[in-house]
């Protein structure tokens, strides 16, 4: 029976070994020291489960349980092949089975892992959360049926033992057997009794190890694995594409289909347990789009079982887009991150969508034609907008700012606007604020005017690796030409691109974020703001907070200039403003994301609703608009900059 | 079928127009580049018509080095081979198709007769209206302009042009020439490996015999701006009822 | 010495833009005999509008294949006539047709042209501003005379009639090939148009980048609707698939001029401006107060169209007590 269900369960552990193999080539095997510590915190501390802490402890008994009486598995087969197996001492097996302190965490941990059971069956039955929406649930209920029988077998063996006499172990150390075993019959009886659960304990068993590789339970196998793999370097940064292959067979322009996923991408799909943490962080879910990450990963996996037999026999694979996942779900995702923050496995479904983005729109050049325009305009007008490119340092006339051209002297501070805050008549406040306040704390700042180009995000996040890195390639050589050193940015997502994905170009650079360096500024006392009355609630930028941990700073400066009122979601866990994932140039269906923030920000209570990011500033202004609130939306420069002025303007009332 | 698409590289000049000191060129410093817009129709509707109804397309261009950027474009949309005519400055209409007729009678004799000759019907940037009927008169085929709509029925193609309360259709036969405007189709996006293997695709480099202008550019000038300032007549919805008295004014509400 | 206009006939005279290149033809060569081809049918009416403009002769072409429109004919005829007359400049309208023809003639004789001229100063060879950007750039040009081939830009003169006798006519049939013949309209599809057609309307309300989607466009459309007018748009509309290229207003879709044109969240980037700039009073709408198209505009609205639009046509209905 063991030869038979090992037999079974092998097969299908050697089907998902080849798909995995089968996975195209992808970087992950840099940082050992960090992916073991991973493997710790996250694995063995259960650390993203606990980030909600009844579901995570249920968890955390349920797996520190299996862990724990892995060896009485061994020691049931044994046990089950020959009634007297007679483990000797020295033996590892037959030494752990004589120790006392192993029967009573054996005890402790069934208990625990059977608390975990019910508390997960009360939460699937009784709390009955959103997130299980679209999960299969029949699949969770029969595997909680399982583990249930599991350790309750385990425990009637042990008792059984007990009962007939057989405990290789003081009885005493094992309570809860103990008292279990005195309800059972003793004798020849406890003799049959042994017999009875060793082999039902055993049956079990075998039968799970059958069911768990065909079942999202294979996420025991597999998520252990997934999170070593897992992303060590910035969050931020996307994987680059090579373009430069000789033989166009050997270029991969992303996800077409299941032979296109990498093997990270594979072990992504089969580790999903289906929990639905994510769908509950997603803000297009939240706000009735179609894309839920849970349903995305779900229809990967089933679309790379179904056709995986025949891929792996050198078949053809059909498009992922629409069958396992419909053009919609691609597109609402803003790449906001609190998916990939929550899932306890390290799935990173941001690298999915983008790798699907990227077939859709290199070479099948299916995507929202709204969005075209603006893939035209990065390409040929160097910004989004298609505005004029001599028209980028009009915002700085008069804010004595230097406008380097080639052969400039290099500047002690390079401050890249970005394409929002030169074109946008609203993004423009912020900028402005930050040049004054630089330039009042004595800098030396330069611009490169209408040699900025866009840093290429917009067209990444769409898909487009190729434009990308043709503007990444164009902005590198201007940077080093212009011997830029510091680079201070206002936006974070020109301020994620220059940190954390330029460097795969070349491009290394000591980037900071205005908020940053502000609250540098203000600290050593080179700004000083006076205090003021108004409420402020600062909203996190994704990129800033999630993708690159700024989450700090930002509150210093807001805690200096008003009242600061926080919301729920705030920091890490923020909640989108909608334009991240080049949403900015797309239309949204449904309900809108910015206006579902701006709801949050007015419950605080604040009438300053302070950002960092000029995509958040317009989003979220144009949320309060359609909504009617009554909010000002302002950069932290801007209040920053209107708190010194104030401070002047008092100590000049008092000097005068 | 063999087509022929000409097509000329023009800037993108956003909201205002800025002259070299010299007054003879654009200040294209910080300007990007593209397809003057009638012709990227033409592009997609060659490419489309090959696609259709099999044969083979190529694009010419009269123009400086880096109009090869603009050939690139073209071989990327799926035309199949490029031949650049490099000059410095630009040409008049005249001699521009002069040029082009000569380059097309030496690539008709080499691999055979183009049945379709598409242009623009104006480039955007000098707007001389007359290249692709210069070269039609020269090949001695027929040639209808400024089409919204083109259909290859056997030996002839339909053509159709816009006009007030609708279109007028001209049947021409083939070998003809076509002159084309924006909205003939919608561009497609190109993809990324037909852009890479654009970039690998030699293209063919002629130096024409240059000839002197007979309509001659003196200089460029900038229209007066009317010194214009837009009267501000108020914010947001605010200015709702300011605009209903002004249009009652000039006498449309 | 004399010029020849090539003129355009409308369904009861001569239109309106052949009488400005008429007009434009006679301040270049004041004492020079004007004369004027026209084809189709010949007639009194001809004469005297004509004439009332300045012409001395009319030479109207007289062919089967005028029955419908043949440019290669029509310039075939005005070969001949220049054979015959030996004009020092020809001129017509630069209207679409206009510039057509001219260009055959050119083609056919080999001789350089100048479309779409906002301006000469005569002389030998010719001095010319012409228009380059549609309008958004001028050329000062020279090109040689006898004859310098020339469009008149729309609406850069005025029509000026003057006190003149009915124009003497000649008509002649000109001796065209089959290739000429066949190059004409064979059929004329009608398209439905559903209200004011946009080239036409005399008020054009456009939307731009600003309305931010197919949707966003319900609002212009109300304004168009209550105020009689057409709706347009920006290239950047027509790029992302909102509205159908007919509705584009700019230098490649169509040009307007209208009595009054309200460019929503529209930049105004030249290509745009030159296919509005025909129109007598523009009101921008836009968030943006240091826009380029604020350069170009009568009236301002600082302010988000998706605001404003409905505003004002709520406005228009208060005040009309519908």
């Amino acid at each position: 029976m063991l030869v038979v269900s090992g037999w079974l369960f092998a097969r299908r552990a050697l089907f998902l070994v080849r798909l995995v193999r089968a996975g195209k080539p992808v970087e992950r095997f840099d940082d050992m020291p960090g992916r073991v510590r991973s493997e710790a915190v996250v694995v063995l501390g259960q650390k993203k489960l606990l980030q909600r802490v009844v579901p995570g402890l249920m968890h955390a008994f349920i797996f520190w349980g299996f862990l724990v009486l892995f060896p009485t598995i061994l020691l049931a087969l044994t046990w089950a092949a020959d009634p007297d197996p007679g483990l000797g001492a020295s033996s590892p097996l037959g030494w752990l089975e004589r120790q006392g302190w192993f029967a009573l965490l054996v005890d402790v941990f069934v208990v625990l892992v059977l608390v975990g059971v019910v508390t997960a069956l009360v939460i699937r039955k009784v709390q009955r959360p959103e997130r299980f929406r679209g999960s299969h649930l029949r699949e969770a209920d029969l595997i909680l049926g399982l583990i249930a029988a599991v350790v309750t077998t385990l425990l009637l063996w042990h008792a059984s033992l007990i009962a007939a006499g057989l405990n290789p172990w003081p009885a005493g150390w094992s309570p809860i057997s103990n008292a279990l075993s005195t309800l059972l019959p003793g004798g020849h009886a406890a003799d049959v009794l042994e017999r009875v659960f060793v082999w039902a304990h055993v049956l079990v068993v075998l039968s799970f190890l059958v069911y768990l590789p065909r079942s999202k339970h294979l996420h025991i196998a597999v998520a252990a694995i997934n999170v070593f793999f897992s992303r060590t370097r910035a969050r931020g940064r996307l994987e680059p594409l090579r373009f430069d292959a000789e033989d166009e067979a050997d270029l991969r322009f992303g996800a077409g289909t299941v032979s296109d996923l990498t093997w990270k991408q594979a072990l992504d799909a089969m580790s999903c347990t289906e929990c639905g943490r994510c769908q509950d962080a997603c803000p297009a879910w939240a706000t009735g789009k179609a894309l839920s990450p849970k349903l995305l990963v779900m229809g990967l996996r089933d679309q790379l079982f179904a056709e995986g037999p025949a891929v792996l026999d050198g078949g053809e694979a059909t498009p992922l887009v629409p069958t396992a996942v419909t053009d919609d779900v691609v597109w609402d995702c803003v790449t906001c991150g609190a998916c990939v923050q929550e899932c306890p496995v390290s799935i990173e479904h941001v690298d999915h969508i983008v790798d699907l983005r990227r077939h859709l729109v290199m070479v099948d050049a299916r995507f929202p034609s709204e969005a075209e325009p603006m893939l035209r305009d990065v390409e040929r007008a160097s910004n989004p907008w298609g505005k004029p490119q001599a028209e980028r340092a009009a915002w700085a006339e008069g804010l004595d700012v230097r406008v380097l051209q080639p052969g400039s002297r290099s500047p002690e501070l390079l401050y890249w606007v970005g394409c929002a805050g030169s074109f946008d008549e609203r993004a423009r406040d912020g900028v402005v604020a930050t040049a004054r306040l630089l330039r009042r704390a004595g800098f030396d700042v330069g611009i490169l005017g209408p040699r900025e180009a866009c840093t290429g995000d917009p067209a990444r996040r769409m898909g487009n690796e190729y434009l990308f890195q043709t503007l990444a390639e164009q902005n590198i050589r201007t940077l080093d030409e212009a011997g830029a050193r510091t680079i201070v940015t206002s936006c974070p997502h020109c301020f994620n691109t220059l940190a954390n994905e330029y460097p795969d170009f070349g491009g290394r650079y000591d980037v900071v974020h205005h908020t940053e360096l502000l609250a540098e500024l203000v600290q050593d006392g080179r700004l000083s703001p006076s205090s003021g009355d108004a409420d402020i609630t600062y909203h996190d930028s994704c990129y800033l907070a999630r993708h690159n941990d700024v989450v700090a700073a930002p509150r210093e400066l807001v805690s200096r200039i008003g009242r600061p009122l926080e919301m729920a979601r705030s920091g890490r866990r923020t909640f989108c403003c909608g334009a991240g994932g080049a949403h900015m140039w797309m239309e949204e269906r449904a309900s809108p994301i910015n206006e579902e923030r701006v709801r949050q920000a007015a419950e605080t209570g604040a009438d300053t609703l302070a950002v960092a990011c000029p995509f958040c500033t317009l989003m979220l202004d144009d949320g309060v608009r359609q909504s009617g609130r009554d909010l000002r939306v302002a950069d932290v420069a801007t209040l920053l900059d209107e708190s010194v002025s104030r401070r002047d303007a008092r100590a000049e009332t008092t000097a005068s | 079928m063999r087509i022929l698409v000409c097509v000329k590289r023009v800037p993108m000049t956003g909201g205002r127009i800025v002259l070299t000191g010299d007054a003879q060129e654009i200040d294209t410093a910080h300007l990007g580049f593209t397809i003057s817009p009638h012709e990227e129709c033409g592009v997609e509707e060659a490419v489309r018509l090959v696609e259709a109804h099999g044969g083979d397309s190529v694009v010419l261009t009269l123009g400086p080095p880096e109009a090869e950027e603009q050939l690139r474009d073209a071989l990327a949309l799926g035309i199949e081979r490029a031949i650049h005519l490099v000059t410095g400055e630009e040409w008049d209409g005249q001699a521009t198709a002069e040029a082009i007729t000569e380059a097309i009678r030496s690539e008709e004799a080499a691999s055979g007769r183009f049945d379709l000759v598409f242009f623009g019907n104006e480039s955007a940037d000098a707007g001389g209206f007359q290249v692709g009927i210069r070269v039609a008169q020269a090949l001695e085929r027929p040639c209808a302009t400024g089409l919204k709509g083109i259909a290859v029925e056997g030996s002839d193609v339909r053509c159709e042009q816009e006009v007030p309360g609708g279109r007028d259709v001209y049947r021409l036969a083939l070998p003809a020439v076509v002159t084309v405007k924006e909205g003939l189709n919608l561009p497609h996006y190109p993809s990324v490996p037909a852009k890479l293997r654009a970039q690998r695709q030699p293209v063919e480099t002629v130096t024409p015999t240059p000839r002197e202008a007979r309509l001659r550019k003196v200089r460029l000038l900038v229209p007066e701006s009317s010194g214009k300032r837009a009267e501000v007549l108020g914010a947001g919805a605010g200015a709702a009822e300011r605009v209903v008295e002004v249009l009652r004014e000039i006498g449309v509400a | 010495m004399s010029i020849l206009v090539v003129v355009e006939r409308q369904v009861h005279g001569v239109d309106e833009l052949s009488l400005q290149a008429l007009a434009f033809g006679r301040a270049l060569e004041s004492g020079a005999d004007v004369h004027a081809l026209a084809v189709g049918e010949s007639g009194e009416a001809l004469a005297h509008v004509l004439g009332a403009h300045g012409v001395s002769q009319v030479h109207v072409a007289e062919h089967e294949a005028f029955a419908s429109y043949a440019p290669q004919a029509v310039a075939r005829a005005a070969v001949e006539l220049i054979g015959r007359l030996s004009p020092v400049v020809v001129l017509a309208a630069g209207t679409e047709r206009g510039n057509e023809v001219l260009a055959r003639v050119a083609a056919l004789l080999d001789r350089p042209f100048a479309a779409n001229c906002v301006e000469s100063t005569g002389g030998e060879p010719l001095r010319v501003v012409r228009q380059r950007w549609g309008g958004s750039l001028l050329e000062e040009a020279e090109l040689p005379l006898e004859p310098a081939l020339v469009t008149v830009a729309p609406h850069v003169v005025a029509a000026s009639p003057v006190n003149g006798h009915p124009a003497a006519i000649e008509t002649f049939r000109p001796a065209l090939s089959q290739e000429e013949l066949a190059l004409r309209v064979v059929e004329h599809v009608q398209t439905e148009v559903e209200g004011v057609s946009l080239a036409d309307a005399k008020v054009v309300v456009s939307g731009g980048r600003g309305t931010g989607s197919p949707e966003g466009f319900a609002v212009i459309e109300e304004l168009a609707g209550l105020l009689g007018g057409a709706v347009g748009c920006s290239r950047a509309v027509t790029m992302a698939g909102w509205r159908p290229h007919t509705d584009q207003v700019g230098q490649t879709g169509t040009k307007i001029a209208p009595d009054v044109y309200i460019a929503c969240g529209i930049s105004g980037a030249t290509q745009h401006m030159a296919g509005c700039k025909g129109a007598k009073r523009i009101l921008a709408i836009n968030t943006d107060p240091e826009a380029s198209i604020m350069a170009s505009a009568d009236y301002a609205v600082v302010g988000d169209l998706h605001e404003v639009v409905p505003a004002v046509s709520a406005a228009l209905r208060k005040a009309r007590g519908t």
